[in-house]
């Protein structure tokens, strides 16, 4: 890919994470039989929060959550010019620690709970995360996201590591049954319930770029093979969005439990998978 | 120059609170939400954070105990806002009216913009309270 090319996409990355948020909306709104908003409907949202009134409840929490939004933005540069594979995960995750660091800085009660509810789901899905990354690493032989693209088409090894991101999609995402730290109805949004008006465009975007965070991991198993790579994010996409739409949140205990379980469970299986039988 | 602000119309995110309702009209609201009305084809989204709503939906006739908190929600809400009275009780105090422990409808404390009446209000009167609300917020 040309330079141009990627920093292209990685700048315009707000914008069609955008459209596949829409597109997830229209598709949740018609598996419950409904017609559902317009797909250009968060740009309507973010262009709307930009006329209300801006307010912040102190300058910790915004800069922390400007600081979020930026690495994250980065860690999608980072994707996209075919960067380390690791680098991006921990890039990831400092963003992430940005974000609960912000939380922590309101005295609100709901704010508080959902730092503490996200930092134990990060616990819970940064293990399987690295565990994947070594699989990668073990069919690959490199991190790179850039060599990874490059070599042949290898699923079958990695049919198990696709299993287990299946389960940190919706974690990442906070979409049911792994919602815990978001948990709308119970805890208003978690770490989003103190931001307002422009500010919480950011905390909105930076969801779009969280959808491309995760899917691309989902999209480079399939390496050279760009339409399999396609269809897998499509698989999932879909998946998820029928899973969400079908499950009721659990707690964030049993939200641990379930990713260790199965999640970390399923990257363990995956490196005895990929050592015994593919190498 | 583009006109940030016909986009309030199409993004309206609605907090609803309850003031001492018997339920009947929460339940109507829940309906619209329902795939049979399904009110997020308008783009409306039931935030219940009032520093993310633009529509408060007030519900019920106002006792004396919601008092701070309706002051409290509605001056969290972030400008421009509307407020939309939902139900007889709301709007007068309906079956509610001059008990000792209600205060006759919530627009003796804070501004009402558009009122729904019925006991309960149907989800069609509903929507059409806050279609009417978003042509209000546009010109606010
Ligand atoms: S208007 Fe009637 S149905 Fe609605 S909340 Fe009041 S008493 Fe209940």
């Amino acid at each position: 890919m040309s330079i141009v090319f990627s920093f292209m996409l990685g700048f315009f990355a707000p914008i069609y994470g955008g459209i596949f948020y829409g597109i997830d909306r229209v598709l949740k709104a018609k598996m419950q039989r409904r017609k559902g908003p317009p797909v250009l409907q968060p740009f309507y949202d973010m262009l709307k929060l930009f006329s209300k009134t801006k307010f912040i409840v102190n300058a910790p929490h915004t800069i922390w959550m400007i600081f979020y939004f930026l690495s994250l933005w980065a860690v999608v540069f980072m994707i996209f010019f075919g960067g380390n594979l690791l680098y991006i995960i921990f890039g990831h995750l400092l963003a992430t620690v940005f974000f609960i660091i912000s939380g922590y800085s309101v005295n609100s009660i709901f704010s508080q709970l959902g730092s503490n509810r996200k930092l134990l789901s990060v616990v819970a899905y940064e293990p399987i995360l690295i565990v994947n990354a070594i699989c990668i690493y073990l069919v690959f032989g490199t991190f790179e996201i850039s060599e990874i693209l490059a070599a042949p088409n290898n699923f079958n090894s990695l049919v198990f590591t696709f299993l287990s991101l299946l389960f940190v999609v919706p974690t990442v995402l906070k979409l049911s049954p792994f919602d815990a730290s978001k948990a709308h109805q119970e805890i208003v949004g978690g770490i989003e319930v103190e931001f307002g008006g422009v500010f919480y465009e950011l905390v909105y975007a930076a969801k779009f770029l969280e959808m491309i965070f995760v899917y691309s991991f989902i999209f480079i198993l399939a390496s050279n093979d760009y339409i399999f790579g396609t269809f897998l994010v499509v698989f999932s996409f879909f998946a998820v969005a029928l899973v969400d739409n079908s499950t009721a949140r659990i707690k964030i205990d049993s939200l641990l439990k379930a990713l260790y379980m199965y999640g970390f469970g399923l990257g363990i299986v995956s490196i005895f998978w990929i050592l015994l039988c593919c190498i | 120059m583009l006109h940030i602000k016909r986009f309030l119309k199409k993004s309206p995110w609605v907090l609803h609170y309850n003031t001492g309702s018997c339920n009947g009209c929460d339940i109507e609201i829940l309906a619209c939400l329902s795939p049979r009305y399904d009110l997020e084809r308008l783009g409306v989204l039931n935030t219940g954070n009032p520093k993310q709503a633009d529509i408060f939906l007030v519900t019920g006739p106002l006792t004396h105990r919601c008092h701070d908190r309706l002051l409290q929600l509605y001056s969290q809400i972030p400008d421009p806002k509307v407020v939309v009275a939902v139900g007889s009780c709301t709007c007068t105090g309906g079956v509610f009216k001059d008990m000792y422990n209600v205060n006759n409808g919530i627009d003796s404390l804070i501004p009402v913009d558009v009122y729904v009446p019925g006991c309960a209000s149907s989800p069609e009167l509903i929507m059409d309270g806050i279609v009417k609300a978003l042509e209000i917020l546009e010109g606010k």
